[in-house]
């Protein structure tokens, strides 16, 4: 407690000394927090973007199927077992048909893939309610960035080429039913949405589907011969991987950082211990042992931190709070980075992150506190007493 | 005649290495200190008088010899109770002050009873009487950068004296200081010494605190020369 109060009393005695320190290190407590907030929230919101619009509640993949390599599709589809169908009777699931194909807008040929999808369903949030509209042409579904890459728009007409399940290429025209707008591009991009029936109908292939989405809150995932149920840490395992490289790379900056608040206070400490050395010596006489003052240093060192939790909490307090309010506007066409990634990201900080920012730094601080007053050990109080020791 | 005696020396030697050979500061010093002594080791630079003290301080170790403080043997005292045996019994007046320089006037002087865990109202008084002791009740929220020199080391003083020790160390005490700042602080002294019994021993060349001096104790290259 002594030493705690001692410490205090020299660090605000030191007066601009202390605070500028402390303030190097608010800043990196308030970077850190910043940049991991920010990954936090991006992580949220691409997780629950890819639940919404394409993973469900987790999906039975035909055995088959594998959305890596698109020579399977021609094989990975069938009629889906009784207890699957169940599901889907209950509105507790939903199928999907895939296959590939291509379409001719304005002359130009784009190699896509067909997705049906009953427009009925209520699992994913991909309006499928549009393809219901009734018109002589295939109704079809696209994504925003789909339609800036193919320059179309609600009401075009384009010729959609497809292989049948004989392995014949048969054609029809297409028309635009819908624009929809989202964050996760595996369903945007060179996808067309259209009725299952219809896309069942056109590869001759009825009641058959490649996978069959849950329902989000759903927990019953029954087993099914010829389907494997993929849950969402399989299906967001591409998520958790980009989270993963960018916090390599985020824990970069994070070492740059505190190496720049650490050297700012073991820079302090090694001077202090220099400059301080009548201090050191003449608390000695006064009857506190070695022990005891570089407790004393290092208690010094280490409040650097706890001063700047306080400042950080005053100056990082509101910018922190109106990032997590305003978000943060990506830059650019963010379509065109191919992850999920929202217009406007919302940094997430939990208790948990400022709860182990602080403890990391703390700690840190105390070791590189600790580290120079090591010195006072050997120092000799009789030099030191008269600030003699060079 | 020694009433109480309360620092006994035995046939003290003290080397410094130098290079690969060594350098005697003390040779031989055989003495005694009473209570209530104001006492003085008189001698020219390096006639080992600053040395002798930092022993009788406990902050340095004989090479050879007996030094017994208050009971203790210096010797064989570990950093434990070496410092409180300094923190308890001994105060230090040094040349240049040593006043912590964030704290202030009363801060200085409350720091010896903080490391002794007293309570804050008793501190709050025996602080108060100290710098009564020393006239520097006024100061009490200066910084020593605001201080003169003869303030400075009266406040030295008082936290030398603010724990009422049996023995206070003071190593050239008016070195820094104008005469009249000298003799103020050396009649200061003198009071205590016999308001409170305190044992005064002073490392001194000068000659101002020499004639304050009831005994004088001659060094000379770390030779007793007379006692």
């Amino acid at each position: 407690m002594l030493s705690i109060k001692l410490a205090y009393k020299n660090l605000i005695g030191a007066g601009l000394r202390t605070w500028l320190n402390v303030f190097v290190l608010s800043l990196a407590f308030v970077i850190i927090i910043w940049h991991k907030g920010m990954l936090d929230g991006w992580d949220h919101q691409a997780k629950s973007d890819m639940i919404a619009w394409e993973c469900g509640g987790g999906q039975y993949w035909n055995d088959k199927y594998d959305p890596n390599d698109l020579f399977t599709l021609e094989e990975s589809h069938g009629i889906l077992p009784q207890t699957l169908k169940e599901l889907e009777t209950k509105k507790e699931a939903t199928s999907i048909l895939i296959s590939q194909g291509s379409i001719y807008p304005e002359g130009r040929m784009q190699s896509v893939l067909l997705k049906g999808i009953d427009p009925d369903q209520q699992i994913l949030d991909i309006p499928s309610t549009k393809l219901k509209t009734a018109g002589s042409e295939i109704q079809v579904l696209i994504g925003e960035y789909m339609a800036k890459t193919n320059r179309l728009k609600k009401g075009d007409v384009f010729s959609m080429r497809w292989r049948t399940s004989n392995g014949a290429f048969d054609a029809a025209d297409a028309v635009v039913a819908g624009i929809f707008k989202t964050n996760v591009p595996t369903v945007d991009a060179a996808q067309l949405w259209l009725p299952i029936e219809t896309l069942r109908q056109m590869l001759d292939m009825p009641d058959e589907s490649t996978i069959l989405v849950t329902r989000q809150i759903s927990e019953n995932h029954p087993e099914a011969k010829g389907w494997k149920f993929q849950n969402l840490s399989i299906l967001l395992s591409d998520v958790d991987k980009m989270i993963q490289a960018k916090s390599i790379s985020g824990s970069i900056l994070w070492l740059i950082l505190m190496m720049l608040a650490m050297l700012a206070i073991f820079d302090t400490q090694v001077l202090s211990i220099f400059r301080r050395q009548k201090e050191i010596g003449t608390c000695i006489a006064l009857g506190m042992t070695k022990g005891q003052v570089i407790r004393l240093f290092t208690i010094e060192g280490a409040m650097h931190s706890i001063f700047a939790m306080i400042v950080a909490l005053l100056w990082g307090t509101p910018l922190l709070y109106l990032q997590a309010v305003k978000g943060i506007t990506m830059p650019g066409d963010k379509n065109t980075y191919g992850i999920t990634i929202a217009d406007v990201l919302y940094p997430s900080y939990s208790l948990g992150l400022v709860a182990s920012t602080c403890i990391i730094v703390f700690i840190t601080t105390a070791i590189v506190s600790y580290l120079p007053s090591r010195k006072i050990a050997g120092m000799n109080p009789t030099e030191a007493i008269r600030g003699k020791i060079k | 005649m020694i009433s109480e005696s309360i620092i006994t020396i035995k046939g003290l030697t003290k080397d410094f290495p130098v290079g690969s050979g060594y350098f005697r500061a003390l040779n031989e010093v055989n003495l005694e200190f009473g209570r209530g002594e104001f006492a003085g080791l008189i001698g020219p630079s390096g006639s080992g008088k600053t040395t002798l003290l930092n022993i009788i301080g406990s902050l340095d170790t004989p090479t050879k010899g007996e030094v017994i403080v208050l009971g203790k043997d210096i010797s064989h005292l570990n950093s434990q109770e070496s410092a409180s045996l300094r923190k308890e019994k001994l105060g230090f007046i040094f040349q240049s002050y040593n006043l912590l320089p964030v704290y202030t006037v009363y801060e200085n002087v409350e720091f010896p009873l903080l490391l002794l865990n007293l309570p804050e109202t008793e501190r709050k008084k025996m602080v108060m009487e100290a710098l009564e002791w020393v006239g520097l009740t006024q100061k009490v929220k200066s910084r020593p950068s605001m201080l003169s020199g003869g303030e400075c080391q009266r406040v030295a003083i008082a936290r030398a004296m603010v724990k009422k020790p049996i023995i206070v160390l003071a190593d050239e005490p008016t070195a820094n200081l104008d005469a009249e700042n000298s003799h103020h602080i050396l009649r200061t002294m003198a009071t205590l010494n016999q308001e409170l019994n305190t044992t005064f021993i002073f490392a001194t060349h000068d000659e101002k605190v020499i004639s304050y001096l009831k005994r004088r104790i001659t060094l000379a290259d770390g030779s007793l020369v007379s006692a």
